[in-house]
């Protein structure tokens, strides 16, 4: 079962913007695509709204945006398509998600869990916090986008244990992938789409 | 990433090397080196904030990167061992771009209070930003702030302990206090809290950092996070220099720098100069404060006369004159040999060779003993007991010692830095430590095992090794009856039952004895202390022969004073061995002849009114030795008492002259420490007031006694090298010697045995005017256990009547952790409370009756 290299089933956590949330056991290269939009399994995207993005394998993977969810779920396919496959942990956003908003969430995950042993996670996920913060409530600077990718550059691969690589890892994703909406945050002071799904 | 945990010294039982190349130059290492180390060994410097040399590495600062070729991602080379072919680069971009942006998180929360800060100047924080950081700031928030009860201040100081202070918003979180404490000392009243950003040292909850070595977190530290009272806003670093020295408090004799200010003659602080010969960089908080003595408001200024009973202010040549006359006319009517000479073993060489040349040479007498404070001491040097403290030793050898044994020793009290290397054998080499004790002490925290015997059963505890050895086939010798017949045991178990000990717990130790690839045991005060000390030393001598100690170790009763193993080599004793004694004579040209006369005899025949003058060199024998109405019988019957000494004390009281002297930091001298590692501590500062160095005071008198002692500084020099070189030709016994053991007799009124030692923060009458040292403890105490304070229905801060059969103290109570039988401990030293008076210097164990003292 599974792909060549990838062997075997897994069960994958799906949740979000998602009308049949649950755990799904199925083989690995499993297409992310059917898994969200077959009526089997997670049965398409909650008030049939338009998908904006997923996060495949957990809050320490990077995203995937609506063009790239035709993908098997298996290791070297979400590697291929820059992301990972994680814990399993699909998590479903639709268009009126706001994306810093979810990377605030995040990284507020991250900074709390963060130990506090080694100095670029104990320090960088707290800086990260208070810039993200400050651009979902918009009051970001010009500037803080390139300053949170560099802080993130900063603490990727350079920590002890790998905290520090998940916290930055969908940040640099989501500035990557929705750069645009970003952007919108710091010059208009307010959000691009409108968040009104807490999930 | 290919971090290890690495083990610090682990490289010396490994004798494969890896060859690797750091910033373009080949580097051989012994495998399991790290690549910082390595770097280091070959002059490269990397930046780092949380290693040191002698903690294990936690990679945590993340200053240390290095670019590792064909390892994606910077390495910490702190945590990455080297490994052949590795080619490393210590200055790439990548690594410089690794550091800036570490220094950047760190600077994220720091004060950056410099200016009021009293690690400016001393920083490691400034100093690597200055180095390899930016020269502004992107963090444009409020920076996270502890503070307490809502003052609106970044400084954030509290006090944790008697001497520390903590400012925890200038922490940068490296956590080598922490580490330090707990790896090296094996303390746990400091940690980290909370987590994230947010993690925070501090003291553990209801504790204060009081251990007694709190002095290094201080030291340690890279920022100003932790500071302590002592030096805290008194001097800006850079206006100091550094002169080394050595500390005159502990016998394996501390490397220390002294801070002196530039133009005033002052010093300001005591810091470590890393030996890892002795010290490895550690020292005991009363090495680190004990330097406070000398600017103490309390030193004699003057020397002083009596005149008609009171003591007065006069010039040196008054007091000297007064000697001259006073000296001469008991030298001319009595003989020489009604005056004596009593040395402080913590004096420098020159001092004491010069004091033993005056008495023997320009008085012409035998009465001159540096064992001040020990009870029925042997007449001649050539006993067991002298073997035992002149054996080879070396600190640095406890490191490798598979097993590790302490004999009747507190050496937290009485050889911190051994305590620390035995800590350290067992952390970083799986050394067994096994303590021997007539009453369970702190120091055998580390021990696998700490048997606790009946006090006073010392040479049966050691049967009972011997005879275990024998019993259980550990060892074979060729005739286990004459041991037997030297013991007075016939077998293990009678030895066994006698110390009430466990057979079985004994058999665990001879075991480890009889296996153990190199030993070290360490006999301490206990030991040196009691009245038998030559029966234990006996004791000691026939172990060695059984489990052949000294041909895989050492074995060592170790000295207990800053210069004692100089005095003994200088033969600053009544009788030196005979070697000494022939080198003596060689060089003076002559010995007298008289009968020698220890500390014990000379108070005797003070009592006895045949000696009738008696010089003091820089100790406080009423003080000091253990049985105080007699020592006070004798001083007082002293026709002449001549002291010198830095204060004054009980003793000065009683003299007819006193003199100041210099302390250890205002003249050069050299110092012998228990390994026989001669070594030098310079001048810091002039002497202060009118004091003069000891060696000068004694080549003062011999003038005016009309002998001038040396030719010249120079053929002093020489003597005492030519001393110091002699082998003191004292060998083990070469058959089983016999101990012969009985129980003494004790009277039922006093019950409860007393041990008396030092405070870890207390060494002789001295350290009293160090304030910071009197901060962690000020006063006498009694420990006891709580079993004992359950029978008498005492509690924590009571206060007792101690009695004895000479004397009574009244001394508040600590309840004891660790003490488990029906010992009493009270520290010595304490002006206000002397237990040295509830102390008969012919008991063997001192015992006393106790009582709650109703208020």
């Amino acid at each position: 079962m599974g792909t060549e290299k990838s062997t075997g089933t897994k069960v994958f956590s799906l949740s979000g913007h998602i009308k049949r949330p649950g755990n799904y056991e199925v083989e690995l290269g499993f297409n992310l695509k059917k898994l969200i939009y077959d009526p089997e399994y997670g049965g398409g995207i909650l008030n049939d709204k338009k998908l904006k993005g997923v996060i495949p394998g957990g809050a320490s993977t990077p995203l995937l945006t609506e063009d790239m969810i035709d993908v098997g779920l298996d290791y070297e396919a979400l590697v291929d398509a820059g992301s990972m496959l994680g814990s399993g942990a699909v998590i479903v956003f639709h268009e009126e998600t706001c994306i810093v908003w979810v990377m605030l969430k995040l990284i507020h995950f991250f900074r709390h869990e963060s130990c506090g042993k080694c100095t670029p996670c104990r320090q960088g996920t707290a800086w990260l916090e208070q810039l993200i913060h400050r651009i979902e409530q918009g009051n970001g600077k010009p500037g803080d986008i390139e300053k949170i990718d560099d802080i993130c550059g900063n603490i990727l691969g350079r920590t002890i244990c790998p905290l520090g690589d998940a916290a930055v890892m969908p940040i640099q994703s989501a500035i990557k992938l929705y750069r645009d909406e970003w952007d919108y945050h710091i010059v208009h002071k307010k959000c691009l789409v409108k968040s009104d799904f807490a999930f | 990433m290919a971090e290890v945990a690495k083990k610090e010294g682990s490289t010396s039982r490994d004798t494969k090397t890896v060859t690797l190349t750091i910033d373009g130059r080949s580097v051989t290492v012994p495998k399991g080196t790290t690549v910082l180390e390595a770097a280091l060994s070959v002059g490269v410097q990397i930046p780092t904030f949380c290693w040191h040399p002698k903690l294990k590495s936690i990679g945590a600062c993340r200053m240390c990167y290095v670019e590792i070729e064909k390892m994606p991602k910077l390495q910490v080379s702190c945590a990455t061992e080297a490994a052949d072919g590795m080619i490393v680069h210590t200055d790439s971009d990548l690594v410089k771009r690794g550091r800036r942006a570490v220094l950047e998180f760190i600077l994220l929360n720091h004060p950056l209070d410099c200016p009021t800060c009293d690690k400016g100047g001393d920083c490691d924080l400034q100093n690597l930003t200055f180095a390899h950081g930016y020269d502004d700031s992107r963090f444009d928030f409020q920076k996270r702030r502890f503070i307490e009860d809502g003052v609106e201040s970044t400084f954030d100081d509290l006090r944790i302990g008697p001497e520390i202070i903590l400012n925890r918003n200038r922490c940068i979180h490296c956590y080598k206090c922490v580490r330090a404490n707990k790896e090296a000392f094996g303390e746990y009243d400091l940690g980290a809290f909370e987590r994230g950003n947010v993690t925070e040292i501090n003291a553990a909850p209801g504790q204060q950092v009081d251990n007694p070595f709190s002095g290094n977190l201080v030291e340690i530290c890279p920022v100003g996070a932790l500071t302590n009272t002592d030096w805290r806003y008194k001097i800006r670093v850079w206006l100091t220099q550094t002169v080394a020295s050595v500390c005159p408090y502990t016998s394996s004799g501390s490397n220390i720098l002294f801070f002196k200010e530039k133009h005033q003659n002052r010093v300001y602080r005591v810091t470590g100069r890393r030996n890892d010969d002795i010290d490895d960089g550690w020292l005991p908080d009363i090495t680190r404060y004990g330097y406070q003595i000398i600017h103490s408001e309390d030193r004699l200024r003057t020397p002083l006369i009596k005149k008609e009973g009171n003591q007065e202010t006069a010039t040196w040549d008054e007091a000297l004159a007064v000697i001259e006359k006073r000296l001469g006319e008991i030298k001319d009517k009595k003989g020489c040999v009604c005056i004596g000479g009593l040395i402080d073993p913590s004096l420098d060489n020159a001092t004491l060779h010069s004091f033993s040349k005056l008495i023997r040479r320009t008085l012409g007498s035998n009465n001159v003993d540096f064992r001040i404070d020990y009870r029925m001491l042997p007449k001649t040097s050539s006993d067991n007991y002298s073997i035992l403290t002149s054996r080879p030793f070396r600190i640095a050898d406890i490191d490798n010692s598979d097993v590790i044994i302490t004999f009747g020793s507190d050496l937290l009290k009485e050889h911190p830095n051994e305590y620390l290397r035995i800590r350290k054998a067992c952390n970083f080499h799986d050394s067994r430590v096994f303590s021997l004790n007539p009453y369970a002490v702190k120091s055998a925290d580390v021990a696998e095992l700490e048997l606790v015997y009946g006090i006073g059963a010392d040479e049966a505890i050691i049967a009972a090794l011997c005879l275990a050895g024998v019993e259980e086939k550990l060892v074979s010798i060729p005739n286990p009856d004459q041991l037997k017949e030297a013991t007075g045991f016939a077998l293990m178990t009678e030895a066994a039952a006698v110390c009430g000990v466990e057979p079985d717990q004994i058999k665990i130790v001879a075991r480890a004895l009889a296996k153990a690839r190199k030993v070290t045991l360490i006999a301490g005060e206990l030991v040196t202390r009691s009245r038998d000390r030559e029966n234990i030393a006996s004791a000691l001598c026939n172990l060695n022969r059984v489990f052949g100690i000294e041909e895989k170790g050492q074995i060592a009763v170790l000295s207990r004073y800053a210069n004692s193993m100089g005095a003994r080599k200088l033969g600053v004793l009544p009788d030196p061995p005979a070697v000494v004694k022939s080198e003596l004579t060689k060089l003076w040209g002559g010995w007298p002849d008289t009968e020698p006369r220890n500390t014990d005899s000379m108070l005797v025949n003070m009592k006895k009114e045949e000696i009738n003058g008696l010089i003091v060199m820089g100790a406080d024998p009423i003080m000091l030795y253990p049985d105080r109405e007699f020592a006070c019988e004798g001083l007082e019957k002293l026709d002449f008492l001549i002291v010198c000494d830095l204060f004054e004390s009980e003793t000065t009281a009683l003299a007819d002259v006193v003199l100041p002297i210099c302390s250890w930091a205002e003249y050069p001298g050299e110092y012998v420490n228990l390994e026989g590692r001669v070594q030098q501590a310079n001048q810091a500062i002039k002497p202060l007031y009118e004091s003069r160095p000891g060696y000068e005071i004694v080549e003062l008198i011999a003038d005016r006694l009309g002998q001038k002692l040396f030719e010249s500084d120079e053929v002093r020099r020489i003597e005492i090298e030519k001393l110091l070189e002699v082998d003191n030709g004292l060998s083990w016994p070469d058959s089983f010697v016999n101990t012969g053991w009985t129980n003494e007799e004790h009277d039922d009124e006093f019950t409860v045995p007393l041990a008396v030692g030092d405070d870890p923060h207390h060494c002789g009458h001295r350290t009293e005017k160090a304030s910071s040292l009197v901060n962690f403890c000020g006063e006498a105490y009694i420990e006891i256990s709580p079993g004992l304070a359950a029978n008498y229905q005492i509690e924590e801060g009571d206060s007792v009547r101690v009695e004895s059969p000479v004397g009574k103290i009244i001394v508040p109570v600590r309840i004891s952790d660790f003490l488990d039988n029906d010992v009493v401990f009270i520290p010595r030293n304490f002006s206000s409370t002397p237990v040295t008076s509830l102390l008969m210097r012919k008991c063997r164990v001192d015992r006393v009756k106790i009582s709650k003292v109703v208020s």
